[in-house]
């Protein structure tokens, strides 16, 4: 347990995961934060009395604590972010994200430098600088896009994602001195821009909540099941999982040996530090209520900066390193004691068991049903494979334990992460039924190459103890998608959905990475005479048809109605065959059918949007005149006509709640449909590799911007415009 | 004043039990002793530290279980004798480890407990007491539950035998030893033919039956000598309590409560005094089997008449595992008094006086103590290293040959020995859950747990683990399948159920230690019918004389023996020995209070409970058995009308509470974001009391669901007995208690109970 260099009261509840710290005057940290009440809160130990000619503007400081000032934002504020977003001037900006706005506000000055409506929210900011762009930018993530402002409120940067976006990071990813942004997001993905271009991604078991740069190209993530961790490149160094869930990660050298820790804030009020290349574990402290955030600031003037920790309820504590190195020696002897000792055990016990199972096996044991006891040569196989399902499951696909002699399986442990719905699927049948083999369905919900790992509790019939067998199996990337026999009839109608492109490779390296993708009874064997290929899925989930075929001059087909499914096929495959560039031809008619339907609706809902902005300020006018009215027969006073004028301002208030209501409904639907469209661009994206991918994202969005309906077809269709 | 102890861990033994470590005597004060450990496996050892190493004495050979530990020596001697019982024998060693006693007891049940007064032997098995002078048979006593300890008071000072019963049924039976010698004689005397005095006789040996709410677990003479008149000793109770009674001859013994527990579901399993910062006074050591251990001030420790003062609590201390034994005295360093503490895996550390970090170290600005506890330290790590470095080595070569085995041999069993799993399944009164604690030996890898019931399995706050609830498919008939990964060094793992009374099965746990070859031990637990009722004593079950009983009366070809057993499958905490003689057994609801009274003998049972519910499952449960068993049952029920709404008055204080909780919580966050000058003073309370009003929601969650469902379940079977099916009437039911205004609240519910709905009466 760490003592804190010092210790605060905020007396303000704070929203969790929204805190910055901020040089506002350019030299003295301020700690930021966002309260339950849509205020941001900016707490200013060493501001400078007699300055109250900031009195004026946005910011009120506080009457009860005179370090204190409160910036009403009168909105949930979802996002907050300090850093030096003007190129010019030498003070952080303090940039605040709601769910339709962003505002950019220059907190020494109290005054603001833009405010922009984003109408897909403002999940997640950063500020800094982008390689490509000479400006720093606030990146700002919302549904599936991200934006980049500059200091006058330009957006230059503007890209889509998978979905929403929930965590972003700037790290300097290739190590070539400019930053690199990293974006996680609600489809579990981890995907690295370089400037416009993607150059990672990675899927992970969660959604990335946070990200935080560690030094070089590592990073630290956070995911919502309770995994933090870190990634060096995309390359998982070291991760663990706790059953609380990371509201903060922060990096700083805690315990002052010039190597940053990883210091996480968890949701039960726990902050810890791990080193960055082990994980273990150097420092702890407890709070009583959830922390809020991490920060980490010169509050002591003393030079160096402190990890500030503040918890929901307003608690603040600092710490440095200076007080961790002797406290932890005298323990960590202890501490090692104990585990040497541990470990003694452990070994001790295993030695018991092999002396035991020598002096049993020797024969003149009793046959004792308590202790576990199978046969030695007793091996667990096991199969998957695709079960078409019956009435009671769906099509899945199927595991099959069995063990080789009379053992049984008294149940079995799957655990596989973001397939079910916690980590760990049971099979446990009744006793009447157990047998040498199980069988555990499987539906994996997305398209991602799994790991599963098995746990499988075998013994002989009424034991009470059972040995386990542990093994790892691998589900291909594409499982959920049965191989439809040639002999079987093919529907006879063409596919309306496909996508075409040219590789310049040999079939036998496509049915190669048939193999290792799908999951199939037998290997297929390549055709040696050179004919082409065409083959048939049928999908599990939905029961679609998929078909890829391939001429043995290079042109490739796969036909789905599904985009997303065809996007993946298409990485997939690049990937296997290390493309760099690809450009394909798309028709997917439905989709684009949609897309039009959708831009038209954007027209009308913007139109009814700014007829009901009219009405409401209508509606305030009327309001405003009956109250002056009302208060007027007040003072005459003439008792009949104020209630009259009561009534009135009565029935104006309800149509006035009646029209937010609508004007709050339609802004849904435009979010949901805007969501709609940049889905709908990024699926057209990941149709294509490489500079095409870049380019499609770039094209839709100057053919969006000038509405042109026929142009942002033509790019979907053939990625160019 | 409170003080300030640190750890220091020792060595390393098998599984222990509790009661079996003791410090043995120093030559002089705060002179270092010599620790004395016999475990699981049959080992026992005495070392004493020296510089840090151990030092060992002795060690003896494997053999079977070490159960209990006690020193003795004839009387007026040092006690430095060690006597050790393992199954149904004695031993006893020289604290050089020279084997002077062999004595095999002859008794039937192996020896639970055992106690020894110079040269009088007391030893407890289940349920019966033996007496033994210099190993001659002097006398024994039947219980009618289960002994979980035993003491006799000093003999030195009472000039007698007076034996204490620490039983499971809640109560101290204080025993006459010298009448029990007596009465041994004359059966003798009388009938050499049939050696075992039948227990009606010899309970006129039986002084004095001392009742305490909840059940005693450990026992301790108070100041280490029983007072100064020998007559005060120390009891530690299932719930956590530590309590002082004096038991003096002639009048009823008076006794009082010591210590509470903060912590709810653990027992106590060791006591201790001792005097540790030198001050005069002795202080009261307590160790339970949820790993804390407490040290208390106790003023007029030995005085059971004493004012009720509640102890103060200098230090606490939480290991991750259960406290087997724990002893003042000196062991590390001399000069310095220590707690020193056995745990369930066999680690003995010490809780010490002396600072061992090292901010201490430099506080007192004496840099050598420091160097050399440094030093101390990495020479035992070096130790310590070396001997791991030559196990792992041994272990290497033993996993090479099993994996060889597996190999060759057609014939050839892989066999893996019984995992010791420490289980324990309690019942915690005032949350009216049950507290599930599992312990191993070795790190634990992961825990399954598997239900056929329904069952709420909560997370409890303190442990690490990460659990995972997976979906139960209904084919398999499973209820609720959770599985828990534990962390790195994890032994022990608490979990919390709720269950449904009315609702029985089994619970099963698979439990799987992080050993090489990997085993998982299943242990399977039931869930009783009437899962939420404890014994009562019947002064407290009935205190309220004019509760409206409901009956139930059987009667049919039954034994005593057989509805004992019917009962003990219905009901937790009943002791598998059926009694000797018809018997009436008082239970009250932990959730909402009622009680339920069981009368049975021969052929005729008669249950009586204020919970029409209660007496509906009952009935349910025992003609199913009875079934199950082919008898003919002759079954009566009279139900008492008002019964329905003394029960919900019963409850009504709770449902209030929750209903009123519940309502002021759905407030809350509205009202924070008003102005709050504006608000009247009721909704500035409920914002004063945010913390609390949040801080009670999640201590209890969905409690309010809960008595909800058993509201439902009494309305229903209040109405069944009258031929009534109200099942559509649960709606209003439910809404009047989440709607109608709290001041009223009741008169609405007595309503719905009142009057059968109109639309069923005809």
């Amino acid at each position: 347990m760490a003592v804190p260099v010092f210790t605060l009261q905020l007396n303000h509840k704070l929203l969790p995961g929204r805190v910055t710290i901020g040089k506002y005057d350019g030299s003295h940290s301020c700690l930021t934060a966002a309260t339950t009440a849509d205020k941001v809160l900016i707490h200013s130990p060493h501001r400078r009395l007699g300055t109250t000619s900031q009195m004026s503007g946005a910011a009120t400081w506080s009457q009860v604590n005179k370090e204190i000032s409160l910036l009403s934002v009168n909105r949930n504020v979802s996002a907050l972010c300090a850093g030096r977003l003007h190129p010019d001037l030498e003070q952080d900006i303090l940039v605040v994200g709601t769910p339709s706005s962003v505002l950019a506000y220059n907190v020494e000055n109290n005054k603001d430098l833009f405010y922009k409506e984003v109408a897909d929210g403002a999940n997640i900011i950063v500020v800094g600088h982008l390689s490509g762009y000479e400006n720093p930018l606030a990146l700002v993530g919302g549904n599936c896009s991200i934006q980049g402002f500059d200091y006058k409120g330009n957006d230059p940067y503007w890209t889509v994602s998978g979905d929403n976006v929930r965590s972003l990071a700037l790290l300097d990813y290739d190590l070539d001195g400019e930053n690199e942004l990293i974006v996680g997001s609600d489809d579990f993905d981890l995907r690295v821009f370089k400037e416009d271009v993607m150059v990672g991604e990675t899927s992970e078991t969660e959604v990335a909540t946070i990200l935080a740069p560690l030094r070089g190209s590592k990073m630290a993530y956070a995911l919502a099941n309770g995994t933090v961790g870190v990634y060096n490149k995309l390359h998982r160094v070291w991760r663990v999982k706790s059953k609380n869930r990371a509201v903060s990660v922060l990096s700083y050298d805690i315990d002052g040996d010039g190597v940053e820790e990883l210091v996480t804030g968890w949701s039960n009020g726990k902050v810890d530090a791990r080193n960055s290349r082990t994980g273990e574990v150097v420092f702890k402290d407890n709070f009583n209520n959830s922390v809020a955030g991490l920060a980490d600031g010169d509050y002591r003037l003393e030079g160096r900066s402190q990890l500030i920790c503040c918890s929901v309820d307003g608690e603040v504590r600092g710490y440095d390193s200076s007080r961790l190195g002797s406290l932890m020696e005298g323990n960590a002897h202890q501490d090692a004691v104990r585990d040497l000792l541990q470990k003694k055990q452990a070994l001790l016990m295993e030695l018991r068991n092999y002396e035991s199972n020598t002096r049993s096996s020797s024969g003149a044991a009793q046959t004792n049903m308590n202790a576990g006891m199978i046969p030695a040569k007793t091996s667990l196989q096991t199969t998957v494979s695709i079960n078409m399902g019956n009435k009671s499951k769906g099509p899945h696909v199927e595991l099959c334990l069995t063990t080789n002699n009379e053992t049984i399986i008294r149940a079995v442990l799957v655990f596989a992460e973001g397939i079910f719905a916690g980590e760990t699927h049971v099979v446990h049948p009744r006793d009447e039924e157990l047998t040498s083999s199980l069988k555990v369905a499987l539906f994996p919900p997305r398209d991602v190459p799994l790991d599963i790992h098995i746990k499988a509790l075998v013994g002989l019939p009424r034991t009470e103890q059972f040995h386990v067998f542990e093994l790892t199996r691998h589900l291909p990337r594409f499982s959920m998608y049965n191989l439809i026999s040639a002999s079987a009839p093919l529907p006879e109608e063409l596919p309306q959905n496909f996508v075409s492109f040219f590789i310049s490779e040999r079939i036998q390296r496509v049915v190669l990475w048939i193999n290792q993708n799908f999951l199939l009874s037998s290997e297929l064997e390549p055709e040696s005479g050179g004919g082409s290929l065409s083959l048939s899925f049928s999908a599990l989930r939905d029961g679609s048809l998929l078909s890829i075929s391939m001429h043995p001059a290079g042109r490739m087909a796969i036909a789905t109605s599904n985009m997303t499914l065809a996007g993946d096929l298409v990485q997939s495959l690049a990937s296997f065959l290390n493309l760099s560039n690809l450009q394909v031809t798309a028709e997917f008619p439905d989709e684009l059918a949609h897309l039009g339907e959708w831009l038209e609706k954007v027209a009308n809902l913007q139109e009814v949007r700014i007829q009901l902005g009219a009405d409401l300020a209508h509606r305030a006018g009327l309001i405003r005149n009956l109250i002056v009215r009302a208060e007027d027969a007040r003072l005459l006073p003439d008792l009949t006509s104020m209630r009259e004028w009561h009534t009135q301002l009565l029935e104006v208030n309800d149509d006035l709640i009646n029209s937010y209501n609508i004007r709050c409904s339609n802004h849904n639907e435009l979010l949901e449909i805007l969501k709609q469209i940049n889905l709908t661009i990024q699926k057209a994206a990941r149709l294509r590799v490489g500079q095409n991918k870049a380019d499609v994202v770039n094209l839709s969005r100057s053919a969006l911007q000038s509405n042109n309906l026929h142009s942002l077809l033509k790019i979907v269709r053939t990625g160019e415009a | 004043m409170d003080i300030e102890l640190s750890r220091i861990d020792y060595s390393l033994s098998g599984i222990t039990q509790p009661h079996t470590m003791e410090l043995l005597p120093a030559a002089g004060p705060r002179l270092a002793q010599k620790v004395v450990i016999g475990d699981q496996d049959g080992v026992l050892q005495s070392f004493s530290m020296k510089k840090g190493e151990q030092q060992m004495v002795f060690k003896t050979l494997p053999g079977p279980a070490i159960s209990r530990m006690c020193l003795g020596g004839a009387a007026g001697t040092v006690k430095d004798k060690i006597f050790i019982s393992k199954k149904g024998e004695v031993h006893g060693f020289t604290k050089k480890g020279k084997l002077f006693l062999s004595f095999d007891t002859c008794l039937a049940e192996s020896i639970k407990s055992m106690h020894i007064n110079g040269s009088t032997l007391l030893l407890c098995g289940n349920t019966v007491y033996n007496q033994f002078r210099d190993c001659e048979d002097t006398g024994s006593f039947l219980s009618s539950d289960g002994i979980t300890d035993v003491i006799s008071l000093p003999g030195e000072k009472t000039r007698s035998l007076v034996a204490v019963l620490a039983c499971a049924d809640g109560v101290l039976r204080v025993l006459d030893g010298a009448e029990l010698e007596s009465l041994n004689r004359q059966s003798r005397a009388s009938s050499r033919v049939s050696a075992t005095a039948p227990s009606s006789a010899t309970s006129s040996a039986l002084r004095h039956e001392v009742r305490i709410p909840g059940a005693p677990t450990a026992l301790h003479l108070a100041n280490n000598t029983g007072g100064e008149a020998g007559q005060s000793v120390l009891f530690g109770t299932d719930d956590g309590r530590v309590g002082v009674v004096s038991v003096t001859r002639n009048s009823p013994p008076v006794w009082r409560w010591l210590a509470g527990t903060e912590r709810a579901g653990a027992s106590v399993s060791t006591l201790h005094c001792h005097d540790l910062t030198g001050d005069g006074e002795l202080d009261l050591i307590v160790g339970r089997d949820d790993g804390s251990l407490e040290v208390f001030a106790v003023e007029a420790m030995a005085d059971a008449a004493a004012a009720e003062d509640a102890a103060h609590r200098r230090f606490t201390y939480t290991c991750p595992e259960s406290v087997s034994t724990a002893r003042g005295g000196v062991l590390g360093t001399q000069g310095y008094d220590e707690v020193v503490v056995s745990t369930y895996t066999g680690l003995v550390f010490g809780l010490t006086t002396e600072r061992v970090d090292g901010v201490a170290a430099l506080a007192h600005d004496a840099q050598s103590v420091s160097m050399t506890v440094g030093q101390d330290t990495r020479r035992r790590l070096q130790a310590l290293r070396a001997e791991l470095d030559g196990l792992e080595e041994k272990v290497s070569a033993e996993r090479d040959r099993y994996l060889a085995a597996a190999e060759v041999g057609d014939n050839v069993l892989s066999v893996v020995p019984y995992l010791n799993i420490n289980h324990k399944m309690s019942l915690i009164r005032e949350e009216a859950a049950y507290l599930l604690t599992l312990e191993a030996a070795t790190a634990i890898d992961n825990v399954l747990v598997q239900s056929d019931v329904p069952v709420d399995i909560l997370d409890v706050d303190r442990n690490s683990a990460v659990v995972s609830f997976s979906d139960c498919d209904a084919e398999e008939g499973n209820k609720a399948l959770v599985t828990f990964r534990c962390q790195l060094n994890t032994t022990r793992l608490d979990l919390r159920l709720r269950t449904v009374e009315g609702q029985a099965g089994l619970l099963r746990v698979y439990v799987t230690p992080l050993v090489a070859p990997k085993c998982a031990a299943l242990r399977v637990l039931r869930v009783a019918p009437l899962s939420l009722h404890a014994r009562a004593h019947q002064a407290d079950a009935m205190a309220d004389a004019d509760r409206p009983f409901s009956v139930l009366t059987l009667r049919g070809a039954f034994s005593l023996a057989e509805m004992h057993a019917w009962l003990t499958a219905c009901l937790p905490d009943l002791s598998d020995k059926p009694p000797s003689e018809a018997t009436t057994l008082y239970f009250q609801s932990t959730l909402i209070g009622t009680v339920l009274v069981c009368s049975y003998g021969r052929g005729e049972a008669e249950f009586k409970s204020d919970n029409v519910s209660t007496i509906c499952i009952l009935k349910e449960c025992l003609s199913k058995l009875a079934t199950g068993r082919s008898t003919h049952l002759d079954i009566s029920c009279a139900v008492n009308p008002d019964s329905g709404a003394h029960a919900l008055r019963l409850m009504f204080p709770l449902l209030r509470e929750q209903a009123a909780l519940h309502r002021d919580l759905a407030l809350l966050d509205a009202l924070r974001d008003l102005d709050k000058d504006a608000l009247a003073a009721k909704f500035l309370a409920i914002l004063d009391n945010e913390a609390d009003i949040r801080d009670r929601h999640k201590r209890y969650p969905a409690y309010l669901d809960r008595l909800c469902g058993m509201l439902t379940d009494l309305y229903i079977d209040h109405f069944k007995f009258r031929g009534l099916n109200v099942k559509a009437r649960v709606p209003q039911l439910l809404d009047s208690v989440y709607k109608a205004p709290l001041d009223t609240l009741l008169d609405t519910l007595l309503q719905h109970f009142r009057e059968p709905p109109p639309d069923l009466r005809a």
